[in-house]
C-alpha cells in the first residue's frame, strides 16, 4: 500500500503526463462512441422514420426538415431526442456518483440505488408531488435533500468502532433502502388512485416523461458534477490508500468527503427527479470503467461519466422497442445486465 | 426411517387418527351441500356454488357495488370497498378496505355468504381462504359491453332478482341502441384515450372501454394493443395521429388527468381542440354507468348526431 502511494507521491509529473494523455485519448474515444449512440438511436424507436432524411436533420441541428414530415419531425425532435439526451444526463450522472462513492468509501460495491440514496431521492421526489405537484423546480431540490440525508444516514450507520468495512455499508444501504422503501409506500397512499400505477412504473425508472423543464437542469448538474469530482479526482485516488494516509499526504479528508456527498447528491438527486430510480449503473459502468483504464480516478470518473451516458441511452433503447408500441421501465434493462454482474463482483472481493 | 423413530404399535395409532381427521375432514366438507344449493359460472369459468337464497352479499371493486344496487339487492350489500362511493347509499355499508388490499379478518366478520370480485387474477390465496369458510367467491371479468350486460344479469340471479335485472339490462340496451343509431351515419372518429399522462398509459385490446369507443361511433388507435392497460409509446401515439382524444377524469380518481400529454399537443385532436374531458367513473368501472360514459363520448365525438 505504502508503495503505491510513494510511487504516486515520488514521480508526480511523468504519472500526471502519462494519467493526463491517457485521460483526453480515452475519454475523445469514448466522447465520440457517445455521439454516435445518439445519433444511431435517435433512428430507433417505435415508429419508422427515414434514415437518411433523419440523418441529415440531426445534422442540420433541427434547422432543415429535409424530406421529413411534420410528425416525423416531432417526433424525432420532440419525443425522441430528448429523451435520448435525457437517458445520457441521468446515465452520465449516476456513474459518476457511483465511481466517486467507490473511491471515497473505498467499497467496490457502493452504488446509489444498491446503498439507497436513489430511494432517498424518491421520497424527496415524491413528497414534492404530493404536496408542490404543480411546481417542477422543487422536484429537483427535494430529491438532492433526500439524497443527502440518505447519504448521510448510511455513511454515519456503516462507521462502526472498527472502521467501514464493505459489509457494513452494504448492510447500512440494505436498511436504509428497506426503510425508504415503506415511507415511499407510505406516501404514496396520499395519492390520488391514478398517480399509484404511474409511480410504481417510475419507481422502477423510466424515461418517457422527459420533462422539457427538467432536461437542462439535469444536462447541467451531470456536466459541472461530473467536472467537481474529476477536479478532486486526485485526492480521491490518495483517499483510496486510506484515511489515515490520505491525511498524512496533505489531502483535506473531510473537505473532500463533504465535496463527493454533496456532488453526487446532486446529480443522483437530479437523475431520480427526471427519470426515478434507474438501478445498477452506477456498479455496472464505474467498474468497465476501471478494468479496462485502470483505477485512477482521473480517468475512470470522467470514463464513468461517459460510458453511463452510453449505458443508459443503449439500455433505454431496449426499453422503448423491445415491446413496443408498448414500453419497459428503463429499470428493468440495467437490473437485469446490472445484478448479475454485481453477483460476480460480489464473489470476487 | 420412519420405523426407527416410531413403534409398529405408534404407527397403527397415527394410521387410526390420521383416518379419522380425514373422515371428520370430509364430514365437515359434506356440511354445506346438505343446504340448498345452486351453481352458477363464473367469468373465470369456476362453477360457484351458492344457497338458494343470498342474504349477505360483500362487493370488491365499485362496479360491481353500482350493480347490486341497481339489480335492487343493496339492502342485502352488507361490506364494500373504500372505493365504493356511488349509489350515495353504498357510503352507509360497513368498509373492508380497498380492492386490491381487503381485511379478510373483517370480511369473515361479516358473514357474508357470496363475495364479488373483479378480476380472475385477484387473489388467489384469499379466494381459498374464503372458500375454506364456506364464503362463495364469484368472479366477474368483463372485456366489452355484452360482458357488463352479463355481469349484471349473474348479479341479479345471485341476489334473486332475475327480472330487475333483465328490465335493468333491457333499458341499458335501448340506450345503447339508441346511440349506435344516431352515430351509424358517422364518418369514424380516430381516438386516443388517455389513462393517464405521465408515463402515458392508454386502453388496449382488452379494456372494456375500447368496446365503448367502438360503440360511440369511434376507433381506439390502441385497440389492437395487447393487454388492458399498456404503458403506451409518446412517438407512436403522435405517429397514430388521433382526431381526439378522451380524458377520463375529474370523477373518484381526481382531476389528476385533465391535461393531454406532451407528446399529444401537437396532434391533429388538440389542434382542432377535440378533447373531451369525461367522468372516470363513466369509463372505467363496467357497470350501468358504462352507458353514461357512452352516451357521453358519443355526443361528444359526434355533436351533429344528437341535435335535437
Amino acid at each position: 500500500m505504502s508503495s503505491t502511494a510513494s510511487n504516486i507521491v515520488t514521480s508526480p509529473a511523468r504519472q500526471n503526463r502519462v494519467t493526463l494523455r491517457k485521460t483526453v485519448v480515452s475519454c475523445l474515444a469514448l466522447a465520440i462512441a457517445l455521439l454516435l449512440s445518439i445519433v444511431l438511436m435517435s433512428l430507433i424507436g417505435s415508429e419508422q422514420l427515414p434514415a437518411r432524411a433523419s440523418l441529415c436533420a440531426l445534422a442540420s441541428f433541427g434547422t432543415a426538415s429535409c424530406g421529413l414530415t411534420r410528425d416525423q419531425f416531432d417526433i424525432l425532435f420532440q419525443i425522441r431526442l430528448p429523451r435520448i439526451l435525457l437517458a445520457a444526463a441521468v446515465g452520465g450522472s449516476l456513474a459518476t456518483a457511483g465511481a466517486a462513492y467507490q473511491a471515497l468509501l473505498r467499497n467496490p460495491l457502493a452504488e446509489p440505488y444498491l446503498l439507497g440514496i436513489s430511494n432517498g431521492a424518491a421520497v424527496g421526489t415524491m413528497i414534492a408531488l404530493v404536496f408542490f405537484g404543480a411546481s417542477e423546480w422543487t422536484r429537483p431540490f427535494l430529491a438532492f435533500t433526500g439524497a443527502l440525508l440518505a447519504t448521510l444516514a448510511v455513511y454515519r450507520l456503516a462507521r462502526g468502532r472498527a472502521g467501514a468495512t464493505p459489509e457494513r455499508l452494504i448492510l447500512a444501504g440494505v436498511i436504509v433502502t428497506t426503510f425508504l422503501s415503506s415511507v415511499i409506500v407510505f406516501v404514496t397512499t396520499l395519492m390520488d388512485a391514478t398517480r399509484i400505477r404511474s409511480f410504481t412504473f417510475w419507481l422502477l425508472g423510466d424515461l418517457s416523461g422527459t420533462s422539457k423543464a427538467l432536461l437542462p437542469v439535469a444536462i447541467t448538474i451531470a456536466i459541472v458534477g461530473t467536472l467537481a469530482l474529476t477536479l478532486n479526482a486526485r485526492s480521491l485516488n490518495l483517499l483510496m490508500l486510506g484515511e489515515r494516509d490520505a491525511f498524512d499526504l496533505g489531502v483535506e479528508v473531510g473537505r473532500v468527503r463533504v465535496v463527493v456527498f454533496v456532488v453526487a447528491s446532486l446529480l443522483v438527486g437530479s437523475s431520480v427527479a427526471a427519470s426515478g430510480s434507474v438501478g445498477y449503473v452506477g456498479l455496472v459502468v464505474p467498474h468497465l470503467a476501471r478494468l479496462s483504464l485502470g483505477s485512477d480516478n482521473r480517468i475512470s470518473i470522467p470514463a464513468a461519466a461517459l460510458g453511463g451516458a452510453l449505458f443508459v441511452i443503449v439500455a433505454d433503447t431496449v426499453a422503448r422497442t423491445i415491446i413496443a408500441p408498448r414500453e419497459l421501465p428503463v429499470g428493468a434493462i440495467t437490473a437485469l445486465i446490472g445484478a448479475p454482474l454485481f453477483i460476480y463482483l460480489l464473489k470476487r472481493a | 426411517m420412519f420405523r426407527l423413530l416410531l413403534s409398529h404399535f405408534e404407527i397403527k395409532k397415527l394410521s387410526w387418527l390420521a383416518l379419522v381427521i380425514l373422515l371428520a375432514a370430509c364430514a365437515s366438507y359434506q356440511t354445506p351441500s346438505t343446504q340448498n344449493l345452486r351453481e352458477i359460472t363464473d367469468d373465470a369459468g369456476r362453477r360457484v356454488s351458492l344457497p338458494a337464497r343470498v342474504d349477505r352479499v360483500i362487493s370488491l371493486a365499485p362496479n360491481l357495488t353500482e350493480i347490486v344496487f341497481a339489480v335492487g339487492g343493496g339492502n342485502r350489500l352488507v361490506g364494500r370497498t373504500s372505493y365504493c362511493d356511488y349509489p350515495p347509499e353504498a357510503k352507509a355499508v360497513a368498509e373492508i378496505g380497498d380492492t386490491l388490499h381487503p381485511s379478510l379478518e373483517r370480511i369473515i366478520a361479516l358473514r357474508p355468504q357470496v363475495v364479488l370480485i373483479s378480476t380472475a387474477s385477484q387473489l388467489e390465496v384469499f379466494t381459498q381462504q374464503l372458500q375454506n369458510q364456506n364464503i362463495a367467491v364469484f368472479v366477474t371479468d368483463p372485456h366489452d359491453l355484452d360482458g357488463v350486460f352479463r355481469s349484471i344479469e349473474q348479479i341479479g340471479d345471485i341476489l334473486g332478482q332475475k327480472e330487475q335485472a333483465a328490465l335493468v339490462v333491457q333499458k341499458l340496451r335501448d340506450r345503447t341502441n339508441a346511440v349506435e343509431q344516431a352515430v351509424k351515419q358517422q364518418q369514424p372518429v380516430r381516438v386516443f384515450y388517455q389513462l393517464s399522462a405521465e408515463p402515458l398509459y392508454t386502453a388496449g385490446h382488452d379494456a372494456f372501454v375500447t368496446d365503448l369507443i367502438r360503440r360511440a361511433g369511434a376507433i381506439s388507435v390502441t385497440a389492437d394493443v395487447p393487454g388492458a392497460w399498456p404503458k403506451y409509446s409518446n412517438e407512436s401515439a403522435l405517429a397514430a395521429k388521433p382526431e381526439a382524444i378522451i380524458l377520463p377524469t375529474g370523477g373518484s380518481m381526481g382531476t389528476g388527468n385533465s391535461t393531454v400529454t406532451e407528446a399529444l399537443r401537437k396532434s391533429p385532436a388538440a389542434l382542432a381542440n377535440r378533447v373531451y374531458k369525461i367522468n372516470d367513473d363513466h369509463l372505467v368501472r363496467p357497470g350501468p354507468r358504462a352507458v353514461d360514459g357512452l352516451e357521453e363520448m358519443a355526443s361528444a365525438l359526434h355533436p351533429d348526431a344528437f341535435k335535437k
